[in-house]
């Protein structure tokens, strides 16, 4: 009896002690919440910094929990890598197998709590070594000398867009350079730099982006940091480099490019036309019919010449794998070309010609203008 | 009256038929006539009537009046290779018409044969 007694006391002790601490949590609450989303383990910007580097030490992963469209691909720290809060259980897998690997997570500054969600997932994944750049991406940007990194998606978008910008290719010229470059892209190889820093536009705050041979060169870091030493206030480095501006342009011409029709049966819109020339000139195959002496005074540059005259006997050989558009000076010959295409091959249904006055330098550049 | 009315009706009908002859000539494709202007001659040389593909006259030696006069009347002798020339249909003489005429000799943009 006496034992009964005493075990309902202890039930009501325990029962008083639950309402009693449930109440002083209540109390507390406003600043539980706050410390709620904090990760433990915060680090600064001179912590980042050694890390941001080329090469990259390994097992070492600086991860991007902001959205990647919005936020990273227009920029972010140099070597971070993609993983947007939201999509951390989908892209989990791109995390190091090594679970002691250093994981440095940052996202918009102080106010931004995805960075502590993702290292806290992180962490519950069994990751021991993670931490937090608290500061995140605007802390990165105020320190003098750090500069931001951009996606290849966003070099593209401003590229097609004919952003204000100026590309600089910074490895070797011939080696390089001159065998495939990021459209618009001068060569200012970073051996060269002082040499040829005045190719560089004399407003310093122009918006430059430096690339190079991919997540391995340097030398378009070094470029960058050498840009901002002579004033320049808006300097991007396109880290990814010229392996995945190349790949990209691959893809791109792998998928069937879609011709706008002109106003004329068979013609291709001269807008469209020009469009497909600066982002993608591989998707079609443009024929030059105008005689080889004129097309060796300069075509564009993608263009292969078969001359009206002696396109009836290589009719059978046109390619049916992309578009056709045939050119020429003023569009009579690339058009008479065209009907020729329908009237020896109807069954090549993707066939164009280009019903505009053209005009090409030797440099490969060129002026179109709507026929009279 | 009668006669009168006659002669007004038969001018009609001329000035009538005129134009439509002229806008139907002047609806033709000029690039398809290009084209279909050099087959004539490449079909005329494969049966060996010319010894050149070329077609011998060009858009810029006759002017535009002239152009249309010759298509009127369909006067096509001047060209030879008649064998071709009578199977042409009336949409690819229009189409013939139209390159020769916009490429005349008083045209804004004259044309030789190349």
């Amino acid at each position: 009896m006496k034992s009964k007694r005493c075990f309902s006391y202890v039930v009501i002790a325990m029962i008083l002690a639950a309402v009693v601490s449930g109440c002083s949590t209540a109390a507390t609450a406003p600043e539980a919440k706050v410390l709620d989303w904090r990760f433990h383990d915060i680090v600064d910007v001179a912590f980042v910094q050694q890390y941001a580097k080329v090469p990259m030490a390994d097992n070492v992963m600086i991860i991007d929990a902001r959205p990647r469209r919005a936020k990273y691909d227009k920029g972010h720290i140099p070597m971070a890598v993609s993983i947007p809060d939201s999509q951390f259980d989908k892209m989990a897998g791109m995390l190091p197998a090594d679970k002691g690997a250093l994981l440095i997570y940052y996202c918009g500054g102080p106010a931004c709590k995805l960075s502590h969600k993702s290292a806290a997932k992180a962490e519950a994944m069994g990751y021991s070594n993670v931490k937090v750049f608290e500061a995140g991406f605007p802390g990165w940007m105020s320190v003098a000398g750090n500069y931001a990194s951009v996606s290849e998606a966003w070099m593209k978008q401003q590229i097609d867009a004919g952003a204000d910008m100026v590309v600089i290719d910074s490895r070797p010229r011939r080696a390089k350079y001159d065998k495939g470059h990021i459209p618009t892209a001068i060569s200012i190889p970073d051996s060269q730099f002082e040499t040829l820093q005045d190719q560089l536009p004399r407003d310093k705050s122009k918006l430059l982006v430096f690339y190079c041979g991919g997540f391995k060169c340097k030398l378009s870091h070094k470029s960058a940091a050498k840009a901002m030493a002579m004033g320049y206030s808006h300097v991007k480095v396109f880290a990814a480099g010229y392996p995945a501006w190349k790949k990209l342009a691959e893809t791109a011409m792998a998928a069937p490019v879609q011709v706008k029709t002109g106003p004329e049966e068979g013609s291709i819109d001269i807008d469209a036309f020009k469009k497909i020339l600066a982002q993608n000139p591989e998707s079609l195959y443009i024929i030059d019919v105008r005689d080889a002496d004129e097309f060796q005074t300069g075509s564009l540059k993608t263009a292969v010449n078969i001359p009206v005259d002696a396109l009836e006997d290589k009719i059978k050989s046109l390619p049916t794998d992309r578009p056709i558009v045939f050119i020429c000076g003023t569009g009579a010959r690339s058009g008479e070309s065209f009907y020729m295409v329908q009237d020896l091959r109807p069954e090549l249904k993707n066939v164009y010609y280009l019903d505009a006055e053209m005009t090409v330098h030797k440099d490969g550049s060129f002026t179109l203008k709507k026929p009279v | 009256m009668l006669k009168r009315t006659m002669i007004g009706t038969l001018a009609l009908l001329l000035t009538l038929s005129f134009i439509g002859s002229a806008m139907a000539l002047e609806a033709g494709n000029k690039r398809k006539g290009k084209y279909t202007y050099r087959k004539v001659f490449s079909a005329c040389f494969e049966r060996g009537e010319v010894q050149s593909k070329k077609p011998p006259i060009s858009p810029d030696m006759k002017t535009q009046a002239q152009w249309t006069r010759v298509f009127e009347k369909e006067d096509f002798e001047q060209f030879g290779c008649q064998q071709e020339w009578s199977k042409l249909g009336e949409a690819e003489l229009s189409d013939i018409y139209a390159y020769l005429h916009d490429h005349a000799a008083d045209s804004p943009t004259p044309a030789k044969c190349k």
